[in-house]
């Protein structure tokens, strides 16, 4: 066969080659050098930008930047400060005062914020909506009595007991944040969960769901906080791998990371890694109410034939901390003396024999599916193997894992690994252990009156030296009954560009877009 | 006769879509509910309470039983309400329409990309049959096929825009900006068609040569007619029947399939919207989602079906006559 190259095919070929050409430079989302405007990546999309039934760090986020709360939380620190409020006093357990500064005003033409607006903003937490139930975050405000407004820009918070939690769990927090009154009766709660109406540093620009959402500074704002990036673009990127590429490839400026991954990215000329010890508390422990876990020994010969440390090789590449207890040392009530079990197979075997299962026993461990935990599982059940207990791995896709909270799926577990998020309050916390709360989130269904009590008890005490002994009288407990197996506090990690410094919160999981600033080094 | 003929041919493609869609719909409903997990814990955060829980459940309709809601889905559906968003109440149908077209392009883009490469390769691999160039081709093509798509995805990243920065790794490309568009479709349409490639290459040579070793073919070599002549113009046409038929449920695989490439290249299409939506439990946008799929799916083969129908003489004149079609 034979081939005549005509005029046409080398017209068509030239284009080709052209084409090719014109590829080969860069592709401008590669090549910016705007300083004005960085693209952060976010794990899922913004869903529901009401602070009331906010979905996630995702939504508190966006609203951090473009709602005011009386108080704020401050850049990468636990601690707050003021924020619309020009004065905030507690002026004694069950009262706060407030003052507002002057010309606050609310974007889209919704006027001043005023008492008014912060009255309205926290008691909508205690009364049931147009439909007669309860927003989503209303257990942040249970402990309001109600919000007396004393003048145009002043108020009281007034309580029912008090409630030292108040200011890192609602005041400062997404339940803290300041809605317009007048844009809600406009609205309609419906429409508030997507016209983000504010009067904070940054207007949500525009907001494409699935593509992208633009914050930009507000020119109106009179407030004390001050942005530093003209626009933030915030990307949804679920997968990890991706945001991972997306960074290499110069698209996005900053991403949470796998910290394992954090030794090739910061290898990169212009990249830089942050490291973040987290909040969270990663364990696994027994279903006490079942055989044989429902005996003491069985539990302490399980503390003492896993060995953490070997977990923490080998699912956290050694570069996650290890957890002793539940609070992490950044928390209040971090039990520092807590004792650190050592593996000892032959005390495992010991107790076991004690307690009758010298030839060991079936078990079955439930986990979330993902490759880290499936790595745990795996040492816990070849640790578990040498003292002669048989581990089956039972991995559940998320939903599916998270649903055995809901009404009392749980209770037949065996063994579980469990990860729960922290928050700034060691209470957040202790909660979740109580006996109320077995059925729901308690899955090792334990249950202690004293720790109740403690819990209870820690809740309304204002003195902080006085609540961290509170704090880790209840951890001892918790310690004794030989149900919940620490692991880890988790480890935040974060890409960005060297010339960027990240706003990022101590639990990692929050970012103040507000405080994402250019490095001065 | 013939139109009546056509007419029966017609209704009982069209009777048989419908059905295929409606069971195909209410069983993928079905097999939702039953995976354990519900938008309400997801919405609220892994520790909600059971009250809250079951307050949002009412709130957005999951406290209904499983008929209602079904026969609710159907009855909105009639009047092309597909239902709304449970996390923020956005209409479903505004949701697909958005994500719609760019799962579209990329399948349309996809199988164009296959046709482009696969047919020459076909025609290339015929002409040689046997020799070192077919043996290539064969070995390339398998290769293709067998790649999963996402590895094909992984590696075209880390060399096209980690390595030389020519195309975007995130989004469908800025709306109203074609040519951004085309840009951000380079890569997923190569990742996605890889498979098609090989696969189109390896049916159309095997059909290909089937022609070729006619009695007709024989003949008009011994009038000295040129195999270029011969293959161009005697034997794709015949030859590319069933392949025709299997690029129209291509297509509709390539729909399901841009599910992986939306994913990691981050496109918002239809397919990444129901993956995030079975995930989260996103119960209405999954059944719209589904059910615009599975609509298109039915719909191109539908069209690929009829399409034969007409390309083939045996098939028309079976049509038209009423009759069994000359053998």
């Amino acid at each position: 066969m034979t081939f005549i190259t005509t005029r046409r095919q080398l017209l068509v070929g030239g284009a080709s080659i052209a084409t090719v050409v014109a590829l080969g430079g860069v592709h401008p989302a590669f090549a910016s050098a705007d300083r004005s405007k960085i693209v952060v990546r976010v794990e899922k999309d913004p869903v529901n930008l009401d602070p009331a039934n906010r979905s996630g760090p995702v939504d508190l986020n966006v609203l951090w930047s473009v709602q005011q709360g009386l108080i704020s939380f401050k850049p990468g620190s636990t601690e707050w400060e003021l924020d619309a409020a020009e004065e905030l006093e507690q002026v004694n357990a069950t009262e706060i005062r407030f003052k507002l500064r002057s010309g606050l005003v609310f974007t889209s033409g919704y006027g001043e914020l005023t008492a008014e607006d912060v009255k309205f903003s926290f008691e909508r937490f205690i009364k049931p909506n147009a439909e007669g139930k309860p927003v989503t975050y209303a257990k942040d405000w249970s402990a309001l009595d109600r919000v007396e407004v004393t003048g145009l820009l002043e108020g009281r918070i007034i309580l029912k007991k008090p409630a030292p939690a108040l200011y890192t769990i609602a005041l400062a927090d997404g339940s803290g944040r300041i809605i317009s009154k007048k844009a809600f009766e406009a609205l309609g709660e419906k429409e508030i969960a997507t016209k983000l109406i504010g009067s904070g540093p940054y207007v949500l620009k525009q907001w494409t769901p699935r593509d992208q959402f633009v914050l930009e500074i507000n020119p109106d704002y009179k407030g004390p906080i001050k942005p530093h990036f003209q626009q933030i673009v915030g990307k949804p990127i679920s997968e990890q791998k991706t945001a991972e590429i997306a960074f290499q490839s110069n698209e996005i400026d900053f991403t949470a990371i796998d910290p394992e991954n954090g030794k090739t990215l910061s290898a990169l000329p212009d990249a830089s890694v942050t490291q973040i010890p987290a909040i969270d508390y990663v364990w696994f422990g027994p279903n006490i109410e079942k055989a044989p876990f429902n005996d003491i020994r069985v539990r302490q010969a399980l503390r003492y034939a896993v060995d953490i440390d070997a977990i923490l090789q080998g699912a956290y590449s050694g570069l996650y901390p290890r957890a002793n207890s539940l609070l992490a040392p950044s928390l209040l009530g971090h039990w520092k003396d807590a004792p650190v079990y050592a593996r000892d197979l032959e005390k495992a075997k010991a107790l076991l024999t004690e307690a009758g299962h010298a030839d060991g026993f079936k078990t079955k461990l439930t986990i979330e599916a993902n490759a880290r935990y499936e790595a745990i599982a795996q040492i816990i059940q070849a640790n578990l193997a040498e003292v002669g207990i048989d581990v089956e791995i039972e991995a559940l896709e998320s939903a599916a894992y998270w649903a055995l909270g809901n009404n009392d799926a749980s209770k037949d577990l065996e063994l579980s690994l469990i990860k729960y998020n922290g928050k700034f309050d060691p209470g957040f916390q202790t909660q979740w252990f109580t006996s109320a709360q077995v059925g729901q989130w308690n899955w090792q269904r334990w249950k202690n009156a004293d720790f109740d009590a403690l819990h209870e008890k820690g809740g309304v005490t204002v003195d902080p030296a006085e609540r961290a002994k509170i704090y880790i009288e209840a951890q001892k407990l918790l310690d004794e009954s030989a149900a919940f197996i620490w692991i880890t506090h988790n480890l935040n990690a974060f890409a960005s560009r060297n010339w960027l410094k990240p706003g990022v919160l101590p639990n990692g999981n929050n970012w103040l877009y507000t405080a994402f600033s250019e490095t001065t080094a | 006769m013939r139109s009546a003929s056509l007419s029966i041919h017609l209704a009982f493609k069209l009777a048989t879509a419908f059905l295929a869609v409606a069971g195909s719909v209410l069983l993928l409903l079905a097999l939702t509910r039953l995976i354990p997990g519900d938008p309400a814990t997801v919405i609220l955060g892994s520790r909600a309470t059971p009250e809250a829980i079951a307050a949002l459940n009412a709130r957005i309709g999951l406290d209904k039983s499983l008929t209602e809601q079904f026969v609710g889905f159907f009855g909105r559906l009639l009047s092309g309400d597909l239902g709304e968003d449970v996390f923020n109440g956005r209409p479903v149908l505004g949701l697909v329409a958005a994500a719609l077209p760019n799962t579209a392009a990329l399948a349309i883009s996809a199988m164009l990309f296959a046709i482009v490469l696969g047919v020459p390769l076909a025609l290339l691999s015929a002409r040689w049959a046997g020799r070192r160039l077919d043996r290539l081709i064969a070995f390339l093509s398998v290769g293709f096929i067998s790649t999963p798509s996402f590895v094909v995805s992984v590696f075209l990243l880390m060399v096209f825009s980690v390595t030389l920065r020519w195309f975007p790794v995130l989004g469908a490309g800025e709306s109203g900006h074609l040519g951004d568009q085309l840009w951000h479709l380079v890569l997923p349409t190569a990742a996605l068609a890889a498979g098609w490639v090989g696969y189109i290459a390896r049916l159309l040579r095997s059909s290909l040569l089937e022609v070729l070793s006619e009695s007709h073919i024989r003949t008009l070599r011994a009038y000295g007619v040129s195999e270029a002549k011969i293959l161009m113009k005697y034997a794709l046409k015949p030859a590319v029947l069933p392949t025709v038929a299997v690029l129209g449920m291509g297509f509709g695989e390539l729909l399901g399939g841009a599910v992986f490439a939306e994913v990691i290249f981050n496109r918002p299409g239809l397919g990444s919207l129901i993956y995030d939506a079975i995930r989260t439990r996103n119960y209405p946008v999954v059944q719209g989602g589904v059910f615009i799929i599975v609509l298109l799916y039915v719909l191109t083969n539908l069209i690929a079906d009829l399409s034969q129908s007409l390309i083939d003489p045996r098939e028309r004149a079976r049509l038209s006559t009423g009759r069994g079609g000359v053998t």
